[in-house]
C-alpha cells in the first residue's frame, strides 16, 4: 500500500518537474492502427486479441465510444504521459467533435501503463477512477506477469465506467457557403465571356439550363466543396434555372451581344482550382474518428 | 484608331488583373494570420481552463495537508499569494509568471507531503493525488499545444513576404509559455 502510494508520488513529482520544460521529448510512432487492439509488443495471443477486438467493436457500435488497446515494445526514454497523448492525437481516437475515445497504453518492457482519456469522456472516467482501474485491476495481474488478464480487466473497467455516457455524434456536415459563393462568383466572372459567346452563337435557348443542371449534378454526385445531398439538389436546381435564364436572355439578344464581344476581343481566362477534397485513408482498417485528448487519465508503474 | 483603343483596353485589363491578384493574395494572407491568431487565443483559453482547474483542486490538497503539517506555513502563504497574483494578472506574461510561481510552491508542498506517512496512507488522499497528476498533465499538454500554435503563428508572420502583410495588419509576435528559469531546479525542503 505504502509502496504503491510512493509510486504515484513518483509519477506526480516527475510530471511536475517535466511541466517546467517545454516539450522536447522524443516520440516515434509505433505505426498505424490495425483495429482496436494493437499489439506492437507481442504480449497477447491470437484468441485474446480476437476476443478483445470483438468486444471493442461491439462497444463502439453500442455507444460510439472508441476504446483502443495498444502495447509498445519501448518508450525510447519518453514519458508515458507524453507518448500516450501524441499517439492518441496521431491515431485520432474517438469521434471528431465529441472526443469520446480512451487509450489503454502498455509498455511492458518499461513496466509502465497509462489510460489516456479523450476530452469527451473526462467526466465519465475521471482521473482517480482511471487510477483505480490501473492500481486495482491491471497492476496486480501485471505483477504476476499475466498481461492477458490484466488487459481484459482493464478494458472491462474502462467499459463499465464509460458505457453510461451518451454523446451525440453525427451532426450536420459543415458547408463552407462563403467559399462556394466566391467560387461561383469567380467562375462566373471568368467564364461568362466564353459562355455567353457560346450561348449567343447557338440558336437554342435551353442549352444553358442543361449545362447548369449538369454542373449541379456533378457537384452533388461527387460531393464537391463538401456539399451534402440536400444542398446539392438545391444547387442543381438553382444552376439549372440560372443557366436557363442566361441562355434565354442572350439568345434573344444574340446579335447585339456577339457584336459587342467581337469588338472587344475574346478574353480567354482560365482559373486555378484550389483545395483538395480530403484523402481517405487506405488499408484494411478505416481508422478512428479523429478525436483528441488533453492529457486526462492516469498512469502507473509496476 | 480601333487598335489603339484595344491596346489601351488590354493595358487596363492587365493592370486591374495584377491588382486583383495582389489584393486577393493580401486578403488571403491576412485571413490566414487572423485564423492562426485566433487559434493561439483558443489554445490559450484551454491553458487557462486547466490552470483554473488546478486552482480549484489545490485548496482540497492544502486543507488535507494543513491539518497534519502546521509548521509549513510559508508554503501555504506562497500558494495563496501566487493564486492572488494570477487573479490580478492582466497580460499573458504576468499570468505565465504567476502560474510558474504557483507551480513551484505546489511542488514544494508535495515534497513536504511526501514526508508524512499518515497522509499518504489515506485512500482519499491517493485519489486526490491521481487527480492532481491528471491536472498537471493536462496543463503540460495544453501548454505544449499552445507553444506549438504560437510557434506556427510566429513563423508565419515572420516569413517574407507574409511579414509585410503582418506588419501592415499589425500582427505582432506572441509570447511562448516559457518556464520560469529559477523554478526549473528540483525543489528541496529541509526538515530540521
Amino acid at each position: 500500500m505504502i509502496k504503491r502510494l510512493a509510486r504515484s508520488f513518483g509519477v506526480l513529482s516527475t510530471l511536475i518537474c517535466a511541466g517546467f520544460f517545454v516539450f522536447v521529448f522524443a516520440y516515434s510512432s509505433p505505426g498505424s492502427p490495425s483495429g482496436y487492439v494493437n499489439d506492437f509488443a507481442n504480449i497477447l495471443d491470437v484468441d485474446t486479441r480476437t476476443l478483445l477486438e470483438q468486444k471493442l467493436v461491439v462497444f463502439e457500435q453500442k455507444t460510439s465510444h472508441e476504446v483502443v488497446v495498444a502495447t509498445i515494445p519501448s518508450l525510447d526514454g519518453d514519458y508515458i504521459e507524453n507518448y500516450a497523448e501524441k499517439l492518441f492525437r496521431e491515431w485520432g481516437i474517438g469521434k471528431e467533435d465529441v472526443d469520446n475515445g480512451v487509450l489503454l497504453l502498455i509498455a511492458p518492457n518499461d513496466r509502465e501503463v497509462r489510460i489516456e482519456v479523450g476530452y469527451g469522456l473526462e467526466g465519465a472516467l475521471v482521473d482517480s477512477e482511471a487510477n483505480a482501474i490501473i492500481q486495482d485491476y491491471i497492476i496486480p495481474e501485471f505483477k504476476e506477469g499475466n498481461y492477458v488478464n490484466g488487459i481484459i480487466a482493464g478494458v472491462d473497467g474502462i467499459i463499465a465506467a464509460t458505457e453510461g455516457e451518451i454523446v451525440s455524434t453525427g451532426g450536420s456536415q459543415k458547408v463552407n457557403w462563403e467559399e462556394i459563393f466566391f467560387f461561383i462568383i469567380f467562375a462566373f466572372v471568368w467564364g461568362i465571356n466564353i459562355i455567353i459567346h457560346i450561348f449567343a452563337s447557338s440558336k437554342s435557348w435551353w442549352l444553358g439550363g442543361v449545362l447548369g443542371g449538369g454542373a449541379g449534378f456533378v457537384i452533388t454526385f461527387f460531393g464537391l466543396f463538401g456539399v451534402t445531398f440536400g444542398s446539392g439538389v438545391f444547387i442543381t436546381i438553382f444552376l439549372a434555372f440560372l443557366g436557363l435564364a442566361v441562355d434565354y436572355f442572350v439568345s434573344k439578344n444574340s446579335e447585339a451581344i456577339l457584336k459587342r464581344l467581337n469588338s472587344s476581343g475574346r478574353n480567354n481566362g482560365g482559373w486555378t482550382s484550389g483545395g483538395g477534397f480530403g484523402g481517405g485513408s487506405s488499408g484494411g482498417f478505416g481508422g478512428f474518428g479523429g478525436g483528441s485528448s488533453g492529457g486526462g487519465g492516469s498512469s502507473g508503474r509496476w | 484608331m480601333q487598335t489603339r483603343k484595344n491596346a489601351g483596353f488590354i493595358k487596363w485589363v492587365v493592370i486591374i488583373g495584377v491588382v486583383l491578384l495582389l489584393a486577393s493574395w493580401f486578403v488571403g494572407k491576412y485571413n490566414s494570420f487572423v485564423t492562426l491568431s485566433q487559434k493561439t487565443d483558443t489554445q490559450w483559453a484551454q491553458v487557462e481552463n486547466q490552470l483554473e482547474r488546478r486552482f480549484d483542486l489545490v485548496p482540497n490538497l492544502v486543507n488535507s495537508v494543513k491539518g497534519i503539517t502546521k509548521q509549513e506555513l510559508d508554503v501555504f502563504t506562497a500558494i495563496a499569494e501566487a493564486r492572488t497574483r494570477y487573479s490580478g494578472a492582466q497580460t499573458t506574461e504576468d499570468k505565465v509568471a504567476a502560474a510558474n510561481e504557483y507551480q513551484s510552491a505546489l511542488s514544494r508542498l508535495l515534497v513536504i507531503t511526501e514526508n508524512y506517512p499518515q497522509l499518504r496512507s489515506a485512500e482519499s488522499f491517493n485519489a486526490l493525488m491521481a487527480e492532481l497528476a491528471g491536472t498537471e498533465n493536462r496543463i503540460a499538454v495544453e501548454r505544449g499545444r499552445f507553444n506549438e500554435v504560437v510557434g506556427e503563428y510566429n513563423a508565419a508572420t515572420k516569413r517574407i513576404p507574409g511579414s509585410f502583410v503582418a506588419m501592415i495588419g499589425g500582427f505582432k509576435q506572441k509570447e511562448l509559455f516559457k518556464a520560469d528559469e529559477a523554478a526549473q531546479a528540483t525543489p528541496t525542503v529541509n526538515f530540521e
